[in-house]
């Protein structure tokens, strides 16, 4: 003799959400008024839940999403997938790739270890690179001066702006041609402010 | 812009595949499948219309401009309905952070600091843009449905308004079967209950 069966478990319920009940729920629920009524309840919340509309996210949504998307550029995705196919393609341009791959890997780690094992040495050499290379500064600055002070034109623009006046005057000008430039050069990069897409965004 | 016909009929995975060699027409694919779910989903988990677009164009902006991260073996929809969950969670925790209690800050001391940091009801007026979401919002349902914990909110959201299997629900939440199972349930029982004068 079996004694009366449990109420519905959430389980069961869920279950019975789903699909048909099995024979001993189906006589149970016959039985047992609660947990029909209880199912009942559970339905109706599930298919009103079921009936809700899907919200519309505004017409320029997708535009504005994709204005902030970067697409891969399919040119440059096809160039790499032929280059690697290509390189891929046969034994002989595997063994080629990888000898390469190889030889680099190898110089890399070689020359890191030879520069770990010779500091003293490379600061040395870098010490002397710093002290030539500033030295020819130098030498080419005082080049180009002399060079500049050997002109013919020198003295008489030396002396166009020898009064301060004068040198006040040439100032102002260049001044005023160098804001007429930028101006100009500002003007020419403008990005056009009409037709532009997702201006908006 | 519509999608070419070609492109509705193929499944998700392979509409990733074509975005992934770089196929606009794929990505505006995508948008157009989840769109509405996504933004759906965030609007019932936030309850602001302006928010919700914000961070359903978040979500959108992180999947597509991460598709070389997404796994083809698992379902597109998962991983986007996580992303799109992790948003609306991450949002609702800050404002949680973000919001003064009504009595006052708990680490006001004094009686004018309570004051100070005290909510001010009604100082906000609803605007008309308000009364639309509250239209929209306003049905009993999506008033139980705001009123449930940000978790049983989308449990309930995923399984019966998107008809995600519970499995997915658990990959997407980050949460064991059990604990969904468990969830969805307590969430329809509240639901039963906030909406039992209705059937009376």
């Amino acid at each position: 003799m079996t004694g009366p069966r449990q109420h519905l478990t959430p389980d069961e319920i869920d279950s019975l959400l789903a699909g048909e009940p099995t024979p001993s729920q189906f006589e149970h629920l016959t039985d047992c008024a609660e947990c029909t009524l209880l199912l009942g309840q559970h339905r109706a919340v599930v298919s009103t839940l079921e009936a809700l509309p899907h919200f519309d996210a505004g017409d320029e949504f997708a535009d504005q999403v994709m204005f902030q998307v970067a697409v891969p550029d399919p040119f440059a995705m096809r160039s790499m997938a032929t280059a690697r196919r290509r390189l891929l393609e046969t034994g002989r341009s595997r063994a080629f790739a990888a000898s390469v791959a190889v030889a680099l890997v190898g110089m890399m780690t070689a020359s890191i270890i030879w520069t770990s094992l010779n500091r003293e040495l490379v600061s040395s050499a870098g010490s002397w690179l710093g002290g030539e290379a500033t030295q020819w500064f130098w030498v080419a600055l005082r080049g180009a001066f002399a060079n500049v002070t050997e002109q013919p034109w020198f003295d008489a623009a030396r002396s166009a702006i020898g009064a301060p006046m004068r040198l006040a005057a040439v100032s102002a000008c260049v001044m005023l041609l160098y804001v007429v430039g930028l101006m100009a050069l500002r003007r020419l990069m403008a990005i056009p402010s009409e037709g532009a897409a997702h201006a908006g965004a | 812009m519509t999608a070419p016909q070609g492109i509705q009929a193929l499944v998700d995975q392979e509409v990733v595949a074509l975005a992934r060699s770089g196929s606009e027409a794929a990505y505006r694919e995508l948008l157009r499948r989840y769109e509405r779910p996504i933004f759906s989903l965030i609007f019932r988990m936030v309850r602001d219309r302006e928010l919700s677009e914000d961070l359903s164009q978040e979500t959108f902006v992180k999947a597509l401009n991460a598709l070389d991260s997404y796994r083809p073996e698992f379902k597109f929809s998962s991983w986007i309905f996580k992303i799109a969950n992790n948003t609306a969670i991450d949002h609702l925790r800050r404002r949680e952070l973000n919001t003064l209690s009504l009595e006052g800050s708990p680490h006001a001391a004094t009686p004018e600091a309570i004051e100070a940091t005290a909510l001010q009801i009604g100082a906000r007026q609803e605007t008309p843009l308000d009364t639309v979401e509250a239209k929209e919002l306003g049905g009993q349902i999506e008033a139980a449905i705001g009123a449930l914990r940000p978790e049983y909110r989308a449990c309930i959201l995923l399984r019966h308004v998107e008809g995600r299997p519970y499995e997915e629900i658990a990959e997407i939440l980050d949460l064991p079967l059990g604990t969904v199972k468990t969830y969805i349930h307590r969430a329809r029982n509240e639901l039963r209950e906030s909406l039992g004068h209705l059937r009376e």
